[in-house]
């Protein structure tokens, strides 16, 4: 079975690359890149396009849809339909009868310079000239290495593509007959498409760790989502709850016209268990944990909590961000357990009374007593330049109740928090 | 009669329930088992939040992953990093006083496996609300955790889990140690007792919890 190659060579080949890629994808899988264009196999469409003139026109219609210029070959050999591609630079031009390729000139062929002028002074100028003289005595004067020149003019070429483009996405996309309002009612379909999208990757030794996925809505606008993980799974239902926790946390405005998912590959996650190794959740029932965590008390009530390097207050956050890593530790904490303070949100008002400048009894809403010790004022500000910050503060052990700490906010007074 | 065969013996019951995994704190001469649910009760200032931190530290520091269910929102990370935990360890869970969600919370946490501890934090809810909650929901955590490395650690002023916990104590402050004198004191030390109310002769054990200023 004879096979055809295509050629694209374009003036503008590396601005037009994406462009270039994207029309040969059209026709073939099997597709590289040159540096003056694109080179791509075409075997087989003859069946469904006609004869390769016909498949070099379609090429360049497609071509100028995308407004690319170029000239478009496709012949039964790589160099052959290079070699022609070439001839039209910069024109767009569809190449060429296997006679076309005859009358190039042979400083087109890749032919030593000296070996050309010595051609040249024999008057041999074109291929045609070449092929007539026997190919015994072209080898026997210069070298076998000659030998191939003799078959790229011969059209009998033996090299081979090596594809370079390397996909890095896959897409799946629906569009609905009429548009829907909840989510929900997709899953099924989108368990469709993933069984579909996620085989093509795992055909090609992939996986994926984000999916773009991106909604037509009914009100002619589009709603994107950008779901990651931090680790590649193609593991089906883990994607859809994901997906369906983080829509159902911002679900779209209107109606939903059509779906479409973009999976970026990524190389699959090699798993490793040991005996020995400490026991954490699975990192997809981890990363579900709190997506479902988010959706049940707010995104920003989840996450690891974080010291924070400033002088304030409450020097710490909560990293809503953040997944918990599960890193061991060298560091070794107290041998002896510490006493541990616990705020009260809000802060419980309260009453003091004040004798001779010493806290003597506590009233709350909740309790009352006298304050058999405490230590303070502690003093403390910050940021006196924005947003400025002051607490006067004691810790109080108040009778038949606990150990508080107490603060004063101009005249009020507040119970902040208990050591427990 | 002839559905006693159905009926396990109480050796063999807590048999099965025992896990072979113990969290021991040495510091206090007191373990929690794995795959169960223990509760730790007591009144204010009684070191059920100290104690606590302590098991999550020991956990988080060889690399377990734990979680805080805030049901108060009263969590203060600083004293956590104090009690030696790894922060980047633990996944800290907001329910800013809700204490529905809180419970829901700890559902979906369990279910999760693979925990190392989890806190229900109850401290200061009001028992009138706590008592609304249904029971079934510590048989719940109980069945959950069963024969998983995770251990349920709910806190709250007065003992809420019933029978659905393995281990259960009551804290008691028996006295607070200051140091200085006249109008410059420090808070210094907390002397506990916990009580087990799973053995109702066993004698208290005294604890010590030491005030930590260090800067964090």
């Amino acid at each position: 079975m004879s096979r055809s190659y295509a050629c694209i060579v374009s003036p503008n080949a590396k601005e037009d690359k994406e462009a270039l890629v994207s029309v040969a994808h059209q026709f073939a899988y099997s597709i590289e890149v040159l540096d003056d264009g694109i080179l791509f196999d075409v075997s087989g469409l003859e069946h469904l396009i006609g004869k390769r003139s016909l498949i070099a026109r379609k090429i360049l219609e497609e071509l100028q849809k995308h407004n690319v210029p170029g000239s478009v070959a496709v012949a039964e050999t790589i160099e052959t339909a290079t070699l022609l591609a070439r001839q039209n630079d910069g024109v767009s031009n569809v190449g060429h009868s296997p006679d076309t390729f005859q009358k190039l000139p042979l400083s087109d062929l890749p032919i030593e310079r000296d070996t050309l002028n010595v051609f040249t002074d024999l008057g041999l100028r074109r291929v045609e000239d070449l092929i007539e003289i026997p190919r015994e005595e072209l080898i026997g004067r210069y070298g076998r290495e000659f030998e191939e020149i003799i078959d790229i003019a011969e059209q009998k070429g033996s090299a081979v593509l090596t594809p370079n483009v390397k996909e890095s996405e896959a897409s799946w996309s629906y569009i609905l007959d009429s548009p829907v309002e909840d989510f929900e009612q997709l899953i099924f379909l989108l368990n469709h498409g993933f069984d579909d999208l996620f085989v093509r990757i795992a055909h090609i030794g992939l996986s994926t760790e984000q999916l773009d996925l991106s909604f037509e809505l009914s009100n002619r606008t589009k709603r994107n989502y950008e779901i990651k993980t931090s680790f590649p799974t193609l593991e089906r239902s883990f994607w859809l709850k994901l997906i369906n926790l983080r829509v159902s946390l911002d679900p779209p405005e209107a109606g939903i016209k059509a779906v479409n998912v973009i999976a970026h590959f990524t190389k699959p996650r090699p798993s490793q268990t040991g005996l020995y190794a400490v026991s954490r959740p699975e990192p997809q029932s981890l990363l579900l944990t709190v997506n479902k965590l988010k959706k049940l008390v707010g995104e920003e009530n989840v996450g690891v909590p974080v010291i924070l390097d400033q002088r304030a207050a409450e020097a710490f956050a909560l990293d809503a961000e953040a997944m918990p890593s599960g890193r061991e530790s060298i560091e070794s904490g107290p041998a002896q357990p510490i006493i541990a303070f616990s705020y009260f949100r809000p802060p419980v008002r309260a009453e003091v009374l004040v004798r001779e400048g010493r806290l003597v009894f506590l009233r709350t809403r909740y309790f009352s007593g006298h304050v058999i010790e405490y230590s303070g004022v502690w003093r403390a500000n910050s940021k006196w330049w924005e947003n400025s910050w002051k607490t006067q503060e004691w810790d109080v052990e108040v009778e038949a109740q606990g150990v508080y700490r107490l603060c004063k906010a101009g005249h009020e007074w507040f119970l902040i928090g208990e050591y427990d | 009669m002839r559905n006693l065969s159905l009926v396990k013996p109480a050796s063999q019951l807590k048999e099965e329930q025992r896990h072979i995994e113990e969290i021991l704190l040495e510091s206090v001469g007191i373990g929690f088992f794995r795959g169960s649910v223990a509760e730790i009760s007591g009144g204010p200032s009684s070191g059920k939040a100290s104690l606590t931190l302590s098991i999550i530290a020991k956990l988080t520091a060889v690399g377990e992953i734990c979680a805080v269910v805030d049901s108060a929102g009263g969590f203060d990370p600083p004293s956590a990093v104090l009690a030696g935990v790894k922060l980047e360890n633990l996944l800290w869970v907001n329910c800013a006083g809700d204490i529905e969600k809180a419970f829901t919370a700890a559902d979906h946490l369990v279910q999760a496996k693979g925990f190392g501890a989890i806190w229900l934090n109850l401290n200061r809810l009001p028992a009138s609300k706590l008592k609304l909650v249904p029971k079934t929901y510590w048989y719940r955590y109980r069945t959950r955790v069963k024969d998983t490395p995770t251990l349920v650690i709910a806190t709250a002023d007065e003992p809420v889990t019933g029978s659905a916990s393995q281990s259960a104590f009551v804290f008691s402050r028996e006295r607070t140690e200051w140091s200085g004198s006249g109008r410059f004191k420090l808070l210094r030390e907390f002397h506990i007792a916990m009580h087990s109310s799973k053995q109702f002769y066993g004698r208290p054990i005294p604890a010590r919890l030491k005030a930590d200023y260090r800067h964090v």
